[in-house]
């Protein structure tokens, strides 16, 4: 029993990366009806990013005031940064070629994602680096009889934290009001006064930098980041969208935590050669009985 | 449409066989120089220039070294080498260019890809070769080739080490084997279980746990957590350094303590970098031995000379199997008494008692592949540096 839950605990932790980065592609894809498919890279550019923070001389200053202002400091820089370039993303890769249609949307951001992934192939290299292991200590615990570390604990609550602010802002302000209103209806939220043009602003600046604060937790947490890690965590959280329905945020923080207690028990309790086998197959099921997804129902309603 | 690609190459390299076939004509008659040459085709430029540049060290040591001893038949060794730029299709141009300079021999490549086209035009112009760093099976199992040896080992040569060592030396009742679906870690953790079949038989031990966890993924822990509950004695993972240092330290975490065995592209300097030092150290791993690890006679004198001529010994073991290509085929030269590829062919299959590499006696199976291939378990010192524990 103690090793069921442990294995629902490791889904959670795997499951809280997918959600995360499941949020962005989310946000995107309602008021865009587009896939992100940089949105991976993005993540993968926050991870290298507080990796060079950490590695440089900014890791000395972050050194200088404790652990926890060093981390939120570093998380600082990178949520700016990777925001910064999703909101470039939009504005030079997506602007442009929307009037043409979804397929060139999605073809460009294809050309984004390998962009993107080449240049951290270029500026960090092929090789995998690693996280020093200073920054983070590696405390071990056991609760309830669960072997856990400090390090997941820490992770799984910001997470959490960080999912429930998003669905306070867009479930909750005005603002995310007129987030859902432009998902909903693009046109009609123009003719109601609604700057869609703020809202996307808006939507490629939380969710690259939320995907960039996420990439830097993982390096913390696995310690390890290679160029083309992007393109797993990408596939993954775009599933568990698919999963959660598409453009429903909500759904996309239950289908990344769902995902990864799935992996995780498959692995656990089935075949870890044939985990990503029943995975998509989960995804297609998806596709074919339910379409919208678990929480789809908000995304019927504009039919 | 890789199959267009694959019948693309095929005539593009036909085409130069025929070519090559024509020069030679053209020319006639063997080599009666004063010189017995022997090619060496290495990634001197390329992704593997490292690799490439100390194979051909390697041999010039060992080219030194047979000379000074009189050379074979009577004659001096002369090395021409051929670079491959470790790419499959500079490769084929490569043994062309081999080909075309009537070499007696030739020693190469590294690579399994970049060697698969080499060793056909080799096998067309009825030329010995021999690769010293292209480890996949298929290489000699796939397809017969009558002038294609190999003197490192195949890839599931030290699952078989593994077994043997995980039985005999560490006593060890439960194994857990691991690899990550690829062709290589899956050809390796099922030679390894094959191995310990007849152990199993003698009710010596027991598989516990055999399963497999996705490469680039970083998160393994319901992996370990299944194979803590396995109870294994001793962990052997096949697969590459990312996913063994992740899976190491996250098997520590969850509080699998049992010694874990790498396979040879577990563990090296990234392995402990991501693994940290703390939880790395102690870790073992099935290789092929570094030169520095090796002390046959032969050795001796080729780590004094290389010492001499390069300063730093060779830091990869591959590059030392391309001067043991040298070895044997001068070996096989001087048992055939005359450089005629049949004949060399015939001597590296069933005549080389009593020939040595620098890795010890170089032997070849019926396929080709070299007998006996010695693998060492090496160890990561709480410097976090490899060392030998066993023979």
């Amino acid at each position: 029993m103690s090793t069921f839950i442990e294995q629902l605990v490791n889904g959670l932790t795997i499951g809280s990366f997918y959600a995360l980065v499941a949020l962005g592609y989310s946000m995107v894809y309602g008021v865009m009806k587009l896939i992100n498919f940089a949105h991976g890279d993005l993540f993968a550019f926050g991870a290298y990013l507080g990796y060079t923070i950490l590695t440089s001389a900014a890791g000395k200053v972050t050194a200088s005031i404790g652990i926890w202002g060093g981390m939120a400091f570093t998380a600082g820089i990178v949520a700016i940064c990777v925001a910064i370039a999703g909101v470039l993303v939009e504005r030079i890769a997506y602007r442009p070629v929307y009037p043409s249609g979804r397929l060139s949307l999605v073809v460009s951001a294809l050309g984004v994602a390998i962009f993107i992934q080449n240049s951290i192939m270029a500026i960090w290299g092929s090789r995998p680096q690693a996280f020093p292991a200073s920054v983070v200590p590696s405390l071990r615990f056991s609760l309830l009889g669960i072997p856990v570390t400090a390090l997941q604990v820490t992770i799984l609550g910001i997470s959490f934290a960080l999912m429930f602010a998003i669905w306070v802002i867009v479930e909750k302000s005005t603002f995310g009001a007129a987030i859902r209103a432009s998902a909903l209806d693009r046109e009609t939220a123009t003719l109601l006064g609604i700057d869609v043009r703020k809202v996307i602003f808006f939507v490629f600046a939380l969710g690259p930098g939320l995907g960039g604060v996420a990439g830097l937790m993982n390096g913390l947490y696995y310690r390890a980041i290679s160029f083309n890690m992007g393109w797993n965590y990408g596939l993954k959280a775009f599933t568990a969208t698919i999963l959660g329905g598409i453009g429903n945020i909500p759904g996309a923080m239950i289908g990344g935590l769902l995902l990864g207690i799935v992996e995780s028990l498959l692995s656990g309790y089935v075949s870890g050669a044939w985990k990503d086998v029943f995975v998509f197959l989960l995804l297609i099921a998806t596709l074919i009985f339910r379409p919208t997804g678990i929480l789809g129902e908000k995304t019927a309603e504009k039919v | 449409m890789h199959g267009k690609r694959k019948d693309g190459m095929r005539i593009f390299t036909t085409a130069l066989a025929a070519l090559a076939m024509l020069a030679l004509a053209s020319c006639g008659g063997a080599s009666a120089g004063k010189t017995i040459k022997i090619a060496l085709q290495a990634p001197i430029t390329g992704d593997y220039a490292y690799e490439g540049q100390m194979a051909k060290q390697s041999v010039e040591v060992a080219t030194e070294l047979i000379n000074k001893s009189g050379g074979v038949l009577g004659k001096q060794v002369e090395i021409v080498v051929v670079d491959d730029g470790s790419n499959p299709k500079d490769s084929a141009l490569a043994a062309q260019k081999a080909v075309s300079q009537k070499v007696a021999a030739v020693i190469g490549s590294y690579g399994s890809s970049v060697t698969e086209p080499a060793a056909d035009i080799y096998e067309k112009n009825k030329l010995v070769s021999v690769g010293y760093g292209c480890t996949a099976v298929r290489l000699t199992m796939d397809k017969e080739r009558k002038f294609f040896f190999r003197t490192c080992g195949r890839d599931d040569a030290q699952g078989l080490f593994f077994g043997k060592y995980a039985v005999e030396t560490m006593g060890a009742k439960r194994i857990a084997i691991m690899h990550d679906n690829s062709t290589f870690a899956k050809g390796v953790a099922d030679e390894a279980k094959k191995a310990l079949e007849p152990y199993i038989a003698a009710g010596k031990t027991e598989i516990v746990y055999f399963d497999a966890i996705t490469p680039k993924e970083k998160d393994f822990s319901a992996a370990v957590t299944k194979l803590r509950e396995t109870k294994p004695d001793v962990w052997y993972f096949t697969g590459y350094y990312p996913e063994a240092g992740l899976l190491l330290r996250q098997a520590r975490d969850a509080g699998l303590g049992c010694p874990f065995i790498g396979g040879n592209a577990a563990i090296n300097d990234d392995f402990v970098k991501i693994a940290g030092i703390d939880v790395a150290k102690g870790a073992l791993m099935t290789q092929e031995p570094l030169v520095t690890d090796v002390t046959t006679p032969i050795a001796e004198q080729f780590k004094a000379l290389y010492a001499e001529k390069f300063k730093e010994l060779p830091s990869s073991p591959w590059p030392v199997y391309a001067a043991d290509g040298l070895y044997a085929l001068v070996g096989a030269i001087a048992k055939a008494g005359k450089i005629d590829s049949v004949a060399i062919a015939d001597a590296m299959r069933t005549k080389m008692d009593g020939v040595e590499g620098v890795t010890g006696p170089v032997l070849f199976t019926e396929r080709g592949d070299r007998k006996d291939v010695p693998y060492k378990m090496y160890m990561v010192s709480a410097e976090g540096k490899l060392i030998v524990v066993a023979k």
